[in-house]
C-alpha cells in the first residue's frame, strides 16, 4: 500500500478541528495581549493605580479560569470546588512569603505542594464521574475551606495578613509586587505562560485523549488508554495551573482569606468560563476581564451586582450557549483552515 | 504454533442469567472465525469478556499464548486486541481525521504523548493508509456524526484496526448496510484477514458461509457447535436451534 508522504501528512492537519480551534485561540490571545499592553501604556501615562491593580486581579482570576476550562471544556469534568487549588496556592504562597519574601521560593513551594495535594485529592475526586464528580469536588473544597476557616495558625476567618512586598528577581530586572504597571505586565506574562503550557498540552497526543474522554469516554479504553490515569493526570495539571495563579494573589493584595477557597470563588470561575466560551481557553481570559470589569463598574452603581452577574450568566447560557469566544473563534478557525489548504 | 486467541470455559452471569456459559474455542492466525447465533445468544457479551470490558466469572482468555484473563480493555488493546462495536461507538463530535488519529496514535513511541500530533509520523501515515483502504479520503474533514450509516460502519472498523492489532473483533460490521455495501465489506474483511486474526459476529448467513474459515455457534450462552462452514451447516443441532428460526 502506498504510504502517505510527509506532504500529505501536513495536509491532514487541515482536518484537525481541535488543532485549528487552538490556533484560533492563539489569535484571540494575541489580541488580548496587545490590548493589555495598550492598557498598561495608558495606565502608566495617567499614573493610574486602581485600574491597573483591578486588571491584574482579572488576569490572576483568568489564570484560574483557564484551569477550570481545561477540566470543563477539554475533558468534560465539571468541578464545583476547583477554588480549593487556587486558595491552596494562595495560602502556600502567603505562608512562604511571610517567612521569606522570595518569589521563586513561593512558586517552588506551591508547585511541589500542589503536585502532592492535587494528586491525593484527585484520587478521591476521580473515583466518581458526572454529577457525583461535581458533588465530591464541591465537598472536598468545602471541608478544606472550613478547616482553614477554623485553624488559628492559618489566621482562621481573618486569613493571613501582612504579606510583605515581594521583589521578583527575573535576572535581568527586578519587578516589585507593589509597582502597578510592572506587576501588571509581569502577571500578564505569567498568565500567558500558563496559557501556553495548557494550550501546548491540549494539542499533544495526550491532550487529544482528553477530548476523546469528553466526547465518548466509553471508546477510549479500547484505543489503549486508561481513562482513570488520563483523568487524574489532567486533574493534577489543572490543580497546578490554579495554584500557580493563586500564588500571585497575596503578592497583589497583601493578604489571603478563606473565601478564596469557598464555593463563590469556584462558581465564579465556572461562570467566567461559560461567559467567555467553554472549551476555548482564550474565553477564560476574556471572561475574567469582562466579569471583573462588570463587577467593579456595576459595583460602583449598586451593591446588588451579583444580581446583574446572575442575569448576564443566564442570558449567555440561553442566547450564546457557546459563550463569547464560542461565537468568534470558529470564524477565525475557518480562515486558518482556508489558509492551511 | 499457538493460536492468536484462545478462550477456555469462559462464562459470566447477569443476575442469575448465564449470558455466556463455558465457551471454549480458538481463533487461528490469518483466518476468519465467525460467531453466529440467534439474538440474545451471548455473542456480544462474549466479545465484552474477551476485550476486557466485563471481567469473566469463569474461564480464561489467552492472546498469543499469554494469559490475559481479567485484564482491563486498555491493557487488552496494548496486548494486541482491537474491537469494533455492534452499536456504532465513535467520537461523533470529532472529524473523521481526528477519530482515526486518536485510534492510530498508539503506534507512536511514548515520547510522542507529549508532542504535538503533527509530529506523529507513524500515526499520520497510518491514517493515510486507512482512509485509502476504507474509502474515507473525501470525508476526512467531516464530523463522524455527519457521516452516512454505511460510512460510520466503515469508520468503526477502521478505528478498531488503526493501531494494527494482531486480533480484531468485529461485532456485526455490516449491520444496517445496503446489499452492495455488505458485499464490499465482506471483501474488505477477507482482505484484512491476510494480516490480522479476525473474530467476527455476523447475522448474514450467506456471508458467514462465504468468508469464514471456522464457525462457532452459540445458543443461550452456550456453544452449540463449531467447525468449518460445511460441517456447521450439516449439524442437526445447529439446524434445529439456529437455521430453523433464522430462516427469515
Ligand atoms: N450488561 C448486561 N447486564 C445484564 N444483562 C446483559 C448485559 N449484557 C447482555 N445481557 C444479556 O445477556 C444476553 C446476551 O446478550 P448479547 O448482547 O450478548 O446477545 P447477542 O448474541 O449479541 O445478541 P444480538 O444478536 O441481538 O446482538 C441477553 O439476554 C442480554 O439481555
Ligand atoms: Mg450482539
Amino acid at each position: 500500500m502506498r504510504s502517505a508522504s510527509s506532504k500529505d501528512a501536513s495536509a491532514f492537519l487541515a482536518f484537525d478541528r481541535s488543532g485549528l480551534a487552538m490556533r484560533a485561540s492563539h489569535v484571540l490571545v494575541v489580541i488580548l495581549v496587545v490590548a493589555a499592553f495598550g492598557f498598561a501604556a495608558v495606565g502608566a501615562a495617567l499614573n493610574d493605580t486602581f485600574y491597573l491593580r483591578l486588571a491584574t486581579e482579572a488576569l490572576i482570576f483568568g489564570g484560574f479560569a483557564l484551569s477550570v476550562d481545561i477540566l470543563l471544556g477539554y475533558t468534560g469534568l465539571l468541578s464545583l470546588g476547583h477554588a480549593l487549588y487556587f486558595g491552596f496556592g494562595a495560602y502556600v504562597s502567603a505562608l512562604v512569603l511571610k517567612e521569606t519574601p522570595s518569589f521563586w521560593a513561593a512558586m517552588g513551594a506551591v508547585l511541589a505542594a500542589t503536585l502532592v495535594f492535587g494528586f491525593i485529592t484527585g484520587l478521591i475526586a476521580n473515583r466518581v464521574r458526572g454529577v457525583y464528580f461535581a458533588l465530591v469536588t464541591f465537598g472536598i473544597a468545602q471541608v478544606a475551606a472550613k478547616a482553614v476557616y477554623n485553624t488559628r495558625a492559618l489566621g482562621a476567618s481573618d486569613g493571613l495578613i501582612g504579606i510583605p512586598i515581594v521583589p521578583i528577581n527575573l535576572g535581568f530586572m527586578t519587578v516589585m509586587s507593589n509597582a502597578p504597571v510592572a506587576f501588571f505586565l509581569f502577571t500578564l506574562v505569567f498568565v500567558i505562560l500558563l496559557y501556553v503550557a495548557a494550550a501546548y498540552l491540549l494539542d499533544t497526543s495526550f491532550g487529544r485523549i482528553l477530548g476523546a474522554l469528553r466526547v465518548n469516554e466509553h471508546r477510549v479504553p479500547f484505543l489503549g488508554y486508561s481513562t482513570h490515569r488520563a483523568r487524574l493526570s489532567i486533574y493534577v495539571f489543572a490543580a497546578i495551573i490554579a495554584a500557580l495563579s493563586g500564588a500571585l494573589y497575596p503578592m497583589l493584595r497583601g493578604f489571603v482569606s478563606p473565601e478564596l477557597m469557598f464555593f463563590t470563588t469556584s462558581g465564579n470561575a465556572v461562570i467566567t468560563v461559560v461567559i467567555g466560551g467553554v472549551g476555548t481557553l482564550a474565553g477564560a481570559l476574556y471572561g475574567s476581564v469582562i466579569l471583573t470589569v462588570l463587577k467593579s463598574v456595576i459595583g460602583t452603581m449598586t451593591e446588588h451586582h451579583l444580581i446583574v452577574i446572575g442575569i448576564l450568566f443566564m442570558a449567555v447560557v440561553i442566547f450564546l450557549p457557546k459563550g463569547l469566544m464560542g461565537v468568534i473563534r470558529p470564524r477565525i478557525a475557518r480562515r486558518l483552515r482556508g489558509g492551511a489548504r | 504454533m499457538t493460536p492468536a486467541l484462545q478462550v477456555e470455559g469462559l462464562g459470566v452471569a447477569f443476575g442469575g442469567i448465564r449470558a455466556v456459559d463455558g465457551v471454549s474455542f480458538m481463533a487461528q492466525r490469518q483466518a476468519i472465525t465467525t460467531v453466529i447465533g440467534p439474538n440474545g445468544a451471548g455473542k456480544s457479551t462474549l466479545f465484552n469478556l474477551i476485550s476486557g470490558q466485563i471481567p469473566p466469572h469463569t474461564g480464561r482468555v489467552a492472546l498469543d499464548g499469554v494469559d490475559r484473563t481479567g485484564a482491563p480493555p486498555h491493557l487488552m488493546q496494548r496486548a494486541g486486541l482491537g474491537r469494533s462495536f455492534q452499536i456504532t461507538n465513535l467520537f461523533f463530535e470529532l472529524t473523521v481525521f481526528e477519530n482515526l488519529q486518536l485510534a492510530a496514535q498508539r503506534l507512536e513511541p511514548p515520547r510522542q504523548m507529549l508532542r504535538r500530533i503533527g509530529h506523529g509520523e507513524a500515526s499520520l501515515q497510518r491514517v493515510g493508509e486507512l482512509v485509502e483502504r476504507f474509502s474515507l479520503a473525501a470525508k476526512l474533514g467531516e464530523l463522524a456524526g455527519a457521516l452516512s450509516h454505511g460510512e460510520q460502519r466503515r469508520l468503526e472498523i477502521a478505528v478498531a484496526l488503526a493501531a494494527k492489532p494482531s486480533v480484531l473483533l468485529l461485532d456485526e460490521p455490516t449491520q444496517g448496510m445496503s446489499h452492495g455495501d455488505t458485499a464490499d465489506t465482506a471483501r474488505l474483511i477477507r482482505d484484512l484477514s491476510r494480516d490480522v486474526t479476525i473474530l467476527l459476529i455476523e447475522h448474514d448467513i450467506g456471508l458467514v458461509m462465504d468468508i469464514s474459515d471456522h464457525i462457532v455457534v452459540m445458543h443461550q450462552g452456550r456453544m452449540l457447535a463449531e467447525g468449518a462452514p460445511p460441517e456447521v451447516r450439516a449439524n442437526p443441532a445447529v439446524k434445529a436451534a439456529y437455521f430453523g428460526d433464522a430462516s427469515c
